[in-house]
């Protein structure tokens, strides 16, 4: 298992280079990088996995996406919408992530599609960027998001991942330091653990229910 | 005033902090409203009034932040929240943390301190643009795009360089 910041950007997106994410991620104790549209690799010692983000897409456009994508071996994710669209997009075929619930609805992410994300094995993910970044009512909004899916999250045991949304290496923080931030949110240390192990949980194929012995 | 004996004076840590990226020059006092910003912004007045930060030392890129013993962990939480001084973009990466300041001291006289490094052009180019270096240690490479409109630093490697 792999300690794994589930959404970089690097540059273009960024002004950080893939190679100096990987150096920098490599300081602060990662082993694995999820960088948004960026080839998979390993640079210094951290295997870096294509990310792909879709967003501002109707289910018919997800799908056809989906489909495209499908044999790449990318992590797909998909930004949350409203709670029909999440339900829908936890039910799809490769969707790995529902990402951005902290600025969803309130009502976005039930106990219904808790229930659907374990069974899929779709994994939610918690953006750490407006607890690091945001100030006053944002930080406070996604703090009480963040809460309210661990409470369903224990109920229902679906994959949990973090990422920092860095566009930069300053926004990257140590493994230590989003212990602690994740701490805010009510999660203990073996929690936090297991959030860092999401993509590998999610990327992995399940074992098969009958195994063929020759 | 005479001072107190040491069983009646507060209890007091000091957190060991390295500011990045390297070479940016930040007033003592900017960084320590920044914190107390920060903090009182995460865990509100009270907590912060418990906490008191102070930055007591800076000495090249390392700080020296001072706290109450036992709120070693909530002020760094709290660190981990800053991303400008000043508008200049930075990041506080906590580095140790000691009951004393000397002990601190002697931590930052045994890291390495990375020089200005060595690479023979002054200027380069990246995804077709020129660059100046602003830094370079090791592997790392620290660009300033050329010209008066963008002067973003960009972050890269020497391999970043080398492919292009």
């Amino acid at each position: 298992m792999k300690i794994t910041d589930a959404c970089v950007y690097p540059y273009p997106y960024g002004d950080s280079s893939v190679r100096r994410m990987a150096l920098e991620a490599k300081a602060l104790g990662f082993d694995c990088l999820v960088a948004a549209d960026t080839p998979s690799g390993e640079f210094y010692g951290i295997e870096i996995h294509s990310g792909i983000l879709i967003r501002d897409t109707g289910v018919r456009d997800l799908i056809s996406r989906i489909k495209r994508e499908r044999n790449h071996e990318a992590v797909v994710s998909v930004q949350a919408g409203d709670n029909g669209f999440n339900r829908s997009v936890i039910n799809l075929k490769g969707v790995h992530i529902l990402r951005g619930l902290h600025s969803a609805d309130k009502n976005a992410f039930d106990h219904v599609a808790a229930k659907m994300a374990a069974d899929n094995g779709v994994a939610i993910d918690l953006d750490l960027s407006p607890l690091i970044s945001g100030r006053g009512f944002t930080r406070q909004r996604a703090m009480h998001r963040y809460r309210d899916i661990l409470v369903l999250k224990r109920r229902y045991e679906f994959p949990i991942t973090i990422s920092s949304h860095a566009r930069s290496i300053l926004e990257m923080r140590a493994v230590r330091e989003i212990t602690g931030l994740c701490s805010l949110i009510g999660m203990d240390i073996p929690d936090v653990e297991k959030a860092f192990f999401g993509v590998d949980i999610i990327t992995t194929p399940p074992n098969p229910a009958v195994k063929v012995i020759v | 005033m005479s001072t107190r004996p040491p069983t009646l004076r507060e209890k007091r840590r000091y957190l060991l902090v390295q500011i990045e990226p390297a070479g940016t020059i930040i007033d003592q006092k900017d960084l320590y409203y920044t914190v107390s910003d920060a903090t009182t912004s995460l865990w509100g007045d009270v907590v912060a009034a418990v906490i008191t930060s102070a930055v007591v030392a800076s000495e090249g890129q390392y700080v020296i932040i001072r706290c109450q013993r036992g709120t070693e962990q909530d002020l760094s939480i709290a660190l981990s929240t800053i991303t400008t001084c000043c508008d200049i973009p930075i990041a506080l990466r906590m580095v140790a943390a000691s009951g004393t300041i000397e002990s601190l001291r002697e931590r930052i006289r045994t890291v390495k301190t990375p020089g200005p490094g060595s690479i023979s052009p002054r200027e380069c180019t990246f995804d077709k643009k020129m660059f100046q270096i602003n830094r370079c240690d090791g592997q790392k490479v620290d660009v300033i795009e050329k010209g008066f409109k963008n002067t973003n630093r960009l972050f890269l490697t020497r391999e970043d360089m080398e492919e292009l």
